[in-house]
């Protein structure tokens, strides 16, 4: 049997934005699957939402409730949703209450009415909300394993795609048979942390195809639920091959710092006290990629989209003509309860609508702020997995960060995140003769030569200005405090690094 | 507070379409009892027994207070109606007389409040959507088109 023999396995889209591309594409076809969680986690929405995607008046949907919420109140509630056509009800979604039998009668006799329906409607989707309120007796463990048992043979049969729907707690997770059941079991958690809802779902088996693993943030809106990727929906993309292409700060000096410039497809830091001029540099670098063609992203935390322009018209800079152009998205991401998916979900819908080549993140402290603070902790790891899948299809990203200054250390970063950065341009006050001056290094750059060079700079009205040649005669530059040394000042050209990449 | 007019008009439109039946069908039943029993099948499916005992409970409960000859009937526990007879076997189902007389006019009115507990918990998009199942040729409202669909 040649490969090409395996049977096709079709994908019915979940109609949950984002879902798809967790469980591997689509859902299953005949699959038999259970959505557990706590009350309130959005089960029945979900479930929803993939009955209104796959109904139709051909192979409708049964809709089976139980106990526990009344059916009228979940149609009330339910259609306020956005996906929730009501022309589709009766016609192609019926909803048929069983209570009455699960009250009066045994689990034999409600698998008996379900039978009788799907016999009689040919459904392609049955629901059953909710499955576990069908065992109102402690005894009756055995006899919902049974039942499942054989509904789940029953309906595979009968070629309907179907979702129980159950409320356990995780510890009930483990070592429960109900369980082995089912080809899919969808996990959905609701915790609070500190003032901030955080809602996660998990794809804990689906068999036949690959999920994405983990757990998976998401959000109900009035579109209902939506899903967000760990991997940002990017796991259908190839990445990019590393380009030899050196894209412009618009600083003919600094690029010469960088070897040409930054290297497209990098991850850039540029990390300062503040004042240093993060920002402008930032800016800087997004105004020249829209003079070159290459549209841009900036996504703000500390300032709002106007003010962001209003400064960078200050510096000469023109922000609103590529904004109206499509060329430009400035994002004010400051809900303070996002989630960091949810926030990079944002930020990849711009990149990807307006083909964004460059991306600024002004800043990371900004970034980690705005997220809810149960996901400060998972900050760093995330921004590992958008960073690494931004560059991955060739967009270059600058983040600013703000470091202590400290008269006796010399730190990139205080994020630990430096491995998360091809390039880092530290910047940095220095007392000399009795100012506060600025200097700049390029402390590395990975797989490219740049210059040892610690050059002075000076923010004027036309932005980040380098002065002169690269400071010769004082030593201890980096402490914040040099002395100066009796060499004259240097006439040298700026010399490259080997691109031998510094420990960092 | 009085059934709202276009509550009222759904209603005496199903029950019109129930009296145009009973004309070709010989039916024993009046037109309320018919159009109140295909209610209870039609709805009883999705909101089960015990949720259509709650809505028939209410409407009648609010029928009752514009129509008192009503009293004496009552929703029994598989929500069927009962106590509807003694006025209904008096009912002319005549549809010209129906709605002069006052046990048609009961009828409108209980009909009337079902039908507006519907619309108020499901609003009018699901709930015609909801009785054109049931009554498939019935003209629901004036927006219907030949489908039977908004225009």
């Amino acid at each position: 049997m040649s490969i090409q023999d395996k049977v096709k396995i079709n994908k019915l889209p979940t109609g949950v934005p984002g879902l798809d591309e967790i469980v591997g594409g689509g859902l299953p076809e005949f699959s038999f699957n259970i959505i557990a969680g706590a009350p309130g986690s959005g089960k029945t929405t979900l479930a929803h939402q993939f009955v209104f995607a796959n109904a139709t008046p051909e192979r409708p949907a049964l809709y089976f409730t139980v106990l526990g919420e009344s059916a009228i109140k979940m149609l009330r509630y339910q259609q306020q949703y956005t996906f929730f056509d009501p022309s589709m009800l009766p016609g192609s979604i019926r909803f048929i209450n069983l209570s009455q039998v699960v009250l009066e009668q045994d689990l034999g006799a409600v698998l008996e009415q379900i039978t009788k329906e799907v016999e009689k409607a040919n459904p392609a989707v049955v629901v059953v909300d909710s499955f576990r309120t069908m065992v109102r007796k402690p005894e009756s463990d055995m006899d919902l394993q049974s039942f499942i048992q054989r509904l789940a043979l029953f309906l595979a049969s009968w070629q309907a795609t179907t979702f129980l729907i159950g409320e356990y707690a995780e510890e009930e997770l483990r070592d429960n048979p109900i369980f082995t059941v089912a080809d899919g079991l969808f996990w959905l958690r609701q915790t609070a942390e500190r003032n901030s809802i955080v809602r996660k779902l998990q794809i804990i088996k689906l068999r036949g195809q690959d999920s994405v693993p983990g757990l998976h943030t998401f959000r109900i809106t009035d579109a209902g639920v939506q899903a967000f990727s760990r991997t940002f929906g990017l796991t259908a993309h190839k990445r990019n091959p590393p380009s030899s292409r050196r894209l412009s700060f618009g600083i003919a000096e600094l690029d010469k710092m960088l070897g040409g410039g930054v290297r497209e497809g990098d991850s850039v830091l540029v990390a300062g006290s503040s004042g240093t001029g993060k920002s402008v540099l930032a800016t800087q670098f997004i105004a020249e990629g829209i003079r070159q063609g290459e549209p841009g992203i900036v996504a703000v935390f500390e300032e709002r989209p106007q003010a962001y322009a209003e400064r960078a018209a200050s510096l000469g800079l023109d922000l609103e003509t590529p904004q109206k152009d499509g060329k430009l998205a400035i994002l004010y991401l400051r809900p303070l309860d996002l989630s960091v998916d949810e926030t990079m979900h944002s930020i990849l819908d711009a990149v990807q609508k307006i083909g964004a080549k460059r991306l600024v993140i002004d800043s990371l402290a900004g970034f980690e702020m705005a997220l809810s603070p149960g996901f400060r902790a998972d900050f760093r790891e995330s921004l590992y997995r958008m960073i690494f899948a931004l560059t991955g299809i060739g967009v270059t990203i600058l983040s600013t960060v703000e470091v202590d200054e400290s008269f006796t250390e010399f730190p990139f970063s205080t994020y630990s995140i430096s491995f998360l950065t091809d390039d880092i341009i530290r910047l940095r006050y220095v007392s000399i003769d009795g100012q506060l001056r600025k200097i700049m290094v390029v402390i590395k750059m990975r797989g490219g030569n740049h210059a040892k060079d610690i050059r002075e700079y000076e923010i004027t009205s036309k932005g980040v200005v380098i002065l002169g040649k690269r400071l010769t005669e004082y030593q201890g530059l980096i402490s914040g405090i040099p002395v100066r040394s009796d060499r004259p000042d240097s006439t040298e050209e700026t010399s490259l690094d080997t691109g031998i990449e510094h420990s960092t | 507070m009085t059934t709202p007019p276009t509550t009222r008009d759904l209603a005496h439109r199903l029950l019109a379409f129930e009296v145009v039946l009973a004309k070709t069908s010989e039916p024993s039943e009046s037109a309320t009892l018919r159009v109140y029993e295909k209610l209870r099948q039609g709805l009883g499916e999705f909101v089960g027994v015990a949720g259509f005992y709650s809505l028939a409970s209410r409407a009648l409960a609010l029928a009752r207070t514009e129509a008192p000859s009503l009293s004496a009937a009552r929703v029994a526990a598989d929500g069927s109606l009962q106590g509807l007879g003694e006025l209904e076997h008096q009912m002319d189902i005549d549809e010209d007389r129906a709605a002069e007389s006052a046990t048609g006019e009961a009828g409108i009115i209980l009909i009337a409040r079902l039908l507006g507990l519907l619309l108020l918990f499901l609003g009018e998009a699901l709930t015609l959507s909801l009785l054109r199942i049931t009554w498939p040729g019935a003209t629901l409202d004036d927006r219907s088109s030949e489908n039977g669909r908004k225009a």
